[in-house]
């Protein structure tokens, strides 16, 4: 037997297909199923929240509301007037508590369970009571949607993917994080911007006009509330302050609704 | 969000600093291998030909330890949710392998043959998570001298 040295022609071990192609092919692949799945279990989300009853929901959610057992201050019974001469004019179907909390950030909740929760900060800056009063009724609407169970179904339902499927702290969570938020922000501006319709509808109910309803945005869009970053109103839950008001308006008009 | 640019920052850094040092790499063992044709290597466990007296005989070996870069890793993981080749490993195991036999060679480059080459490979990192991986391949084999 002879030993005839030479090198092989070619490397069978190693594949000649370029990486990157199978990182975007294996990236592109997970987004899609990723996303699938989110708008799958959202749909089913939605569907569950249909079943959930008004009675249903306070007994899964009293206790979301019954922390504060004090009785109300008087801005506190001053804004529950509010909420209940606009009730009259949207129908949530059982009543709606309205609580202040302390805080330096201007905004309010829907809480399950059947409660508004305002931040002081917003009762600060939101001088006028059409003002406050959209604030109130865009919060009701929330409640006639059912978004409040919306919102809380999806976030256990994200919350438990990413947990199960890449464990709490991982790179590719931090990689697939973005999409999740991303859709859940397309959804909750949809939302938004539903709660805004039912909102001006009920202003215009009350008090026969839509004056001073965007005045809660107007002090949001202003400058020093803008911390544009990039890429981050796509993954903004709510939609920008200046397209809110412009849509508030476009809507004002087609339905006739008067100014002032 | 920050945590997003610094994934992928990582990742690209991964890509460009991995892909030149491999391809480095691979050009330093090609040439290498070329330099060492003229030394016989086989598995057989007797030598090639007769070799009525050798001058001498010895155990050679030769190990080398080599790392994925981020983004070979990242791909990987990737690939776990799907199955399939984990082609961005195979780069690795590859280069390991034939880095330890070029410095098993390098050991013993009189020799007239080298006879018996066993390779060996393990992983460094094993079950440790969030590390990069990294594996070490050991080659060992006997040298003959005429």
């Amino acid at each position: 037997m002879k030993y005839s040295p030479g090198l092989p022609e070619k490397n069978c071990n190693v594949s000649t297909e370029h990486p990157l192609k199978e990182f975007f092919v294996l990236l592109i692949g997970a987004i899609s199923i990723l996303l699938a799945v989110l708008l799958l279990l959202g749909l089913f989300v939605d569907l569950a929240v249909q079943y959930i009853d008004p009675k249903l929901e306070s007994e899964l959610f009293g206790s979301f509301t019954s922390d504060d057992e004090s009785s109300p201050n008087e801005q506190e019974q001053e804004l529950q007037s509010l909420l209940d001469r606009l009730g009259e004019c949207i129908d949530v179907g059982y009543p709606v508590v309205v609580r202040i909390n302390e805080s330096d950030q201007m905004n309010a909740f829907a809480m399950p369970g059947g409660s508004i929760v305002v931040l002081s900060a917003l009762l600060d800056k939101v001088k006028t009571e059409n003002g406050l009063a959209f604030v109130l009724a865009h919060e009701l609407g929330h409640f006639k949607n059912r978004d409040h169970l919306r919102g809380l179904g999806r976030s256990i339902v994200l919350l438990t993917i990413s947990v199960l499927l890449t464990g709490a702290n991982s790179d590719i969570s931090a990689l697939l994080t973005p999409v999740y938020n991303a859709e859940a922000a397309q959804y909750s501006q949809d939302r938004e911007s539903n709660a805004d319709a039912i909102a001006l509808h009920a202003l215009n109910c009350h008090y026969g006009h839509v004056g001073g309803a965007a005045e809660f945005f107007e002090i949001i869009a202003a400058p020093e509330y803008d911390l544009d970053w990039s890429l981050t109103h796509y993954f903004s839950s709510h939609p920008e302050a200046q397209k809110r008001i412009n849509d508030l308006d476009t809507l004002a008009r087609s339905q006739g609704y008067a100014v002032q | 969000m920050i945590d997003l640019y610094i994934l992928l920052g990582l990742i690209v850094i991964g890509y460009v600093v991995g892909q030149y040092l491999e391809q480095r790499h691979y050009r330093s063992i090609k040439q290498r291998e070329r330099d060492f044709i003229g030394l016989a290597t086989t598995t057989s466990k007797r030598p090639i030909g007769k070799i009525p007296d050798p001058s001498r005989v010895e155990l050679v070996e030769g190990a080398c330890v080599i790392s994925v870069d981020y983004f070979k890793r990242f791909v990987a993981r990737l690939r776990m949710f799907f199955g399939g080749n984990v082609r961005s490993y195979e780069t690795l195991v590859d280069r390991a392998r034939r880095e330890a036999v070029l410095r098993l060679k390098a050991k013993c480059s009189n020799a007239d043959q080298v006879i018996n080459l066993r390779i060996e490979t393990s992983s460094i990192t094993k079950g440790r998570r969030n590390q990069v991986g990294s594996i070490e391949v050991h080659a060992y084999a006997t040298a003959i001298y005429i």
